[in-house]
This record gives C-alpha cells, sequence and structure tokens, in this order.
C-alpha cells in the first residue's frame, strides 16, 4: 500500500474540507466476495476500502455487508441534514455549501471536518 | 485484477439513487454536493471499518465481524443506526440460509440442469463461485 503524495491539483477548490483525492494503487482483490444488496460489480470498491486499512487482515462477509448497508445509512442521514440547509436557502437544488454546513453542525460529522493537510495524513494512513 | 484509484469511492450509480430516495421530490443535487457525499461515505467507510477493527483486535480475534461493525457504529455516535443495521443482519442471515438450501437441493440434481446456468441471477453465480472455493458460514476478505 502506498503512502503516495497528494498533488496540489488534486485539491478541491474550497475553502473547507478534507476531500483529498486518492492516488494509491490498491493492490489486487483475491477471490469472491459476495455483493452488498448494490446491483453492480464495484460493490469491490467497498472491499477495496476495507482492504485499504493496514490493520485489517481479514473481514468477514457479515461484516462487509453491514459496512456497505451503513455507508448506505449514511449517505441518507448527510443528505437529509444537509437539505434542511437548502431549504434554509429556499433551494430545491442540494449545494455543497449546505454539506459544509450540516458536517460544522452536527457533531457525528466532526470526523468528516478539519483541514485538507489532516485530510491528507487520514488518507495516508488509511491508504 | 487491480483496483483503479477511482474504485476507492462508491459507486455512483448508488450513491445517487440513495439521495434520491432520501429526498423529498423535485429535489435536485449538484455535482459537487454529491461527489462531496461520495467522498464522505469512503471516509466513513474508512473510519468505521479502523474503529471496528479496534473491536476485533480487543476481542483477539483477526477477522472483522458484524458485531465489530455494530460497536464501531456505537463509538462513532451513530447509534441511530443500530437498529436498523441489526434488521438488515437478520434478513442477510435468512437469505443466505435459504441460499445455502436452495443450492443443497441444486446439487442434487446439478448434472441434469446444467443449462440452467444461463438463467440464474449474477448474485447467484457469484454465491456459487464462493461457496466452491470456501465452504466455511464466514467468509474473509485476505489483505
Amino acid at each position: 500500500l502506498c503512502r503516495g503524495e497528494f498533488p496540489a491539483q488534486a485539491m478541491p477548490a474550497v475553502s473547507r474540507g478534507p476531500w483529498p483525492d486518492t492516488n494509491c494503487h490498491v493492490p489486487a482483490l483475491r477471490t469472491s466476495v459476495p455483493l452488498p444488496p448494490w446491483e453492480d460489480a464495484p460493490a469491490r470498491a467497498l472491499v477495496a476500502l476495507v482492504k485499504a486499512d493496514p490493520d485489517v487482515s481479514l473481514a468477514s462477509q457479515e461484516a462487509v455487508y453491514i459496512l456497505a448497508r451503513a455507508a448506505e445509512l449514511f449517505v441518507e442521514t448527510i443528505a437529509k441534514d444537509a437539505y434542511v440547509y437548502a431549504q434554509q436557502g429556499k433551494r430545491k437544488t442540494l449545494q455543497r455549501k449546505d454539506l459544509d454546513n450540516a458536517i460544522e453542525a452536527i457533531d457525528e460529522f466532526a470526523f468528516l471536518e478539519g483541514e485538507f493537510l489532516l485530510g491528507l495524513v487520514w488518507f495516508q494512513y488509511f491508504v | 485484477m487491480a483496483e483503479r484509484p477511482e474504485d476507492l469511492n462508491l459507486p455512483n450509480a448508488v450513491i445517487t439513487r440513495i439521495i434520491k430516495e432520501a429526498l423529498p421530490d423535485g429535489v435536485n443535487i449538484s455535482k459537487e454536493a454529491r461527489s462531496a457525499i461520495s467522498r464522505a461515505a469512503s471516509v466513513f467507510v474508512l473510519y468505521a471499518t479502523s474503529c471496528a477493527n479496534n473491536f476485533a483486535m480487543k476481542g483477539k480475534r483477526k477477522t472483522l465481524n458484524a458485531g465489530d461493525v455494530l460497536s464501531a457504529m456505537e463509538e462513532m455516535e451513530f447509534q441511530r443506526f443500530v437498529a436498523p443495521l441489526k434488521e438488515s443482519l437478520e434478513v442477510y442471515r435468512r437469505e443466505q440460509k435459504g441460499k445455502k438450501e436452495a443450492r443443497k437441493d441444486k446439487d442434487k440434481k446439478a448434472d441434469s440442469e446444467e443449462q440452467d446456468k444461463s438463467r440464474e441471477e449474477e448474485n447467484d453465480d457469484d454465491d456459487e463461485r464462493m461457496e466452491e472455493e470456501e465452504p466455511n458460514e464466514e467468509e474473509e476478505v485476505d489483505n
């Protein structure tokens, strides 16, 4: 697993949010993993994320499934929380700033905060 | 087959579908916002995995199990996910059990029904491969 560098242009042009680009090569997946209830083959993307943690050696089929479901719940939750801000702004389109507002306001999303550098460290640690 | 870095993001189609289902009709989402949610979900998975792994290590286990993930949710202050996740897990276990039993019946008439393979769903095919390689209940993702 690489400890690659993140070129400046990979950094999104916003004032906040640790959305670093991942420039690292993820090693090939071994054999078969049952698909979570996602239609696509790219459910292996989730497995790749799990594998990206160098401390994790094995994950049961159930664990991967539950992580996938948790990710779905997370997306649902953050979308709804961000929408509150769009409503306040009388908009029918969810925008990036609504996300930022939700992340700043809501405690559970604190792990998403931080300077780009912190996000860099995070991804370097895991990926 | 190598995974590209882009694959570290969860599938766009899935993210978009979930967002659309979460929001009222007629509400749209900008590309930047969707991309940000997708990245946030990836970070969430990485964080949850790491957290779950701590619980596995505490239990002196090398394999993450569903319980570790549930403990991680509590640790991460996403307790509200625990109940729906437990429900999903039950359904999943029942389905897996059903598939196993269906396969046992299928195996009995495997020879005469080989041509049925092309009719099967994609999921079944994946399960078939999985079953042939590891007869165990718990599949493991190797690092």
